[in-house]
């Protein structure tokens, strides 16, 4: 017992300080060599069992050097031992998908990235527009038509970069298929990392932010309201599934880069830095989604509330008034109880359903209503159908008082040329 | 009112002068976190690139081999300390030479003995508020900008 531990002193006394007396530079100098190794490999690597092997390269170097981390973080300077170990993780991701999608698709990456690139390109144009044509609207010397034609063409420019920055999304998940299930984590990584570099999230973000300027400062005529409720529907609904998609890649990434060292061929390694920037990432993804969830609620507010007063100005400038209305429930009660009191007091309704309901509510904000956000098509029919009975009331009183007046004047004709004189009396 | 502005303004302007002459900044760290290896070139210079220094280093190749072209080709070892002293050391060295920084020029500050055989393959350390001198595994002496503190084997 006494000899073993003497043999233990022994060797602890010659390797311990041969362990702690380590040149820094050594260590310096090893660190970046085998980084470099390991970084040229992955660069050269052309199958996915190379690859598998080089991940277990990267958590070997990650845990040799973990000791050595805050030398290191000021040795290489600018970058951090963290930062640095996550550029080879990322150059491992990006490798490994390259060959993935070459071997099992066909498909080239930098066609893919070139894609996503020109299209990023084309949404810069223009958002660098749509700063122009916002100047342009916001010029209040305009004549009713230029101001036309820029909300138009600036219509125009926001409906291109909302079809834009949703054919990046398609460009970076085409490759993987639908069912994101079926792609592995590696690849969803790399998703991730995609999105990132196009700055998806925050261009969708200004896009809807957009929308909201452009009702804040436009005044918008009855027929635009169609088409931009139909388009708040499609980007919402476009963002949800892409939210969707983010969400499955997130957590994706978020357990890859958290999974220790050594643990099953397709999982990524990381040291704490890694968990803590996986979680910091997935915190920033949450909270950028959040921003856009919350710009898409003030973009559904304002087009509402738009939408419903420029409806209630309509009503009030043909002079009909009519209870104060902010959404399809409330619009359905306030017509239905005018109807009503048409009705009731027998008044003339020609003004409210020629001039109002005919010819401005029923041709321009039918489109409008008729979406299933606003008052539905079901319930735009039954007021529709509620108003044209109340028109059919005076066609049948005007008809029927039509058709005294013929029954009077053929009377009237009967009687006088086709009436039987009596004979004349004779005098007795 | 002229000579009123002369009492204020001249004891206010020499005030602030004598302020700036002796404002220093203190706590200051000048150290690197790692020691540079510098090949010396054919024409006896040496250049750090990353931390902006340059010089030429005949006189020390003169001082420690009697030679002034004795270091072309050679690698040297420097690292500045927290102090703001430069340590140069090499192969075949048998003193850790400390600079103090000057105007355009290096001034040796100390020559510190730490073998008599000569180094083989040193290393210099940052090790506040030392210096740790390292040769292969069993030599380590703890330098201050004058001397060594501590010796192990």
């Amino acid at each position: 017992m006494t000899r073993s531990l003497i043999i233990i002193l022994l060797v602890a006394a010659v390797v311990f300080p041969a362990l702690a007396w380590q040149s820094d530079f050594a260590v310096k100098k090893g660190y970046e060599d085998r980084y470099k190794a390991i970084a040229a490999r992955i660069d050269s690597s052309t199958t996915l069992e190379e690859l598998d092997s080089l991940k277990g390269e990267i958590a070997k170097l990650d845990s040799a050097y973990a000791s050595h981390q805050t030398f290191l973080d000021k040795a290489l300077y600018p970058t951090t031992f963290s930062e640095s170990m996550e550029k080879l993780r990322s150059l491992h991701i990006l490798t490994y998908d390259r060959v993935y999608l070459i071997r099992t698709q066909g498909v080239r990456l930098s066609e893919l990235e070139a894609r996503v690139a020109s299209l990023t390109a084309r949404l810069d144009t223009l958002t660098s527009q749509r700063d122009q044509l916002f100047g342009e609207l916001q010029e209040s010397k305009k004549s009713v038509a230029a101001l036309r034609e820029a909300v138009k063409r600036l219509t125009t420019n926001l409906q291109a970069k909302d079809r834009l920055i949703f054919a990046i999304v398609d460009t970076i998940f085409l490759p993987y298929g639908k069912d994101l299930n079926q792609v592995a984590d590696v690849q969803k990584e790399a998703i991730s990392q995609r999105l990132e570099k196009a700055n998806v999230v925050t261009r969708v973000y200004e896009i809807a932010a957009d929308n909201v300027k452009f009702l804040d400062v436009t005044q918008l005529q009855a027929k635009d309201y169609g088409n931009l409720i139909e388009q708040y529907q499609a980007f919402t609904s476009r963002w949800s599934g892409l939210k969707e998609k983010m969400t499955a890649v997130a957590a994706t990434t978020s357990t890859v880069t958290s999974q220790p060292a050594g643990k099953g061929s397709t999982k990524g390694s990381g040291g704490k830095g890694g968990v803590r920037e996986a979680a910091a990432a997935a915190e920033n993804a949450t909270t950028q989604a959040a921003h856009v969830d919350s710009v898409l609620l003030e973009w559904r507010a304002k087009l509402n509330a738009a939408f419903w007063s420029g409806l209630q100005k309509e009503i009030t400038g043909t002079g009909i008034t009519v209870d104060p209305f902010t959404d399809g429930p409330s619009f359905s009660r306030s017509i239905r109880a005018y109807v009503a009191m048409l009705k009731q007091t027998k008044q003339d309704p020609t003004t409210f359903v020629e001039t109002l309901w005919k010819e401005k509510i029923d041709r321009d904000w039918r489109d409008g209503l008729s979406k299933e956000s606003m008052l539905g098509k079901t319930e735009y029919a039954s007021l529709d159908k509620l108003v044209s009975e109340l028109s059919k009331d005076t066609i049948d009183l005007k008809l029927i008082l039509y058709v005294l007046g013929i029954i009077v004047i053929v009377a009237a004709v009967w009687y006088f040329l086709f009436r039987k004189k009596k004979p004349a009396e004779l005098p007795s | 009112m002229i000579r009123l502005g002369m009492y204020i303004l001249v004891p206010a302007a020499a005030l602030l002068m004598a302020s700036c002459a002796s404002l220093t900044l203190d706590r200051v760290d000048f150290g690197w976190p790692v020691e540079s290896v510098l090949a010396v070139s054919s024409s006896n210079m040496i250049e750090d690139v990353r931390n902006g220094v340059k010089a030429g280093v005949g006189g020390l190749a003169l001082a420690e081999f009697q030679d002034s072209t004795a270091l072309r080709g050679a690698k040297l070892r420097l690292l500045r300390s927290a102090e703001g002293y430069y340590f140069i050391t090499g192969p075949r060295f048998k003193n850790v030479y400390v600079f103090s920084p000057g105007a355009s020029a290096l001034t040796i500050y100390s020559a510190i003995p730490v073998t008599e055989s000569g180094l083989r393959d040193p290393a210099l350390n940052q090790r506040p508020p030392y210096v740790e001198l390292l040769d292969g595994d069993s030599f380590r002496r703890l330098l201050t900008s004058n001397d060594v503190v501590e010796v192990k084997k």
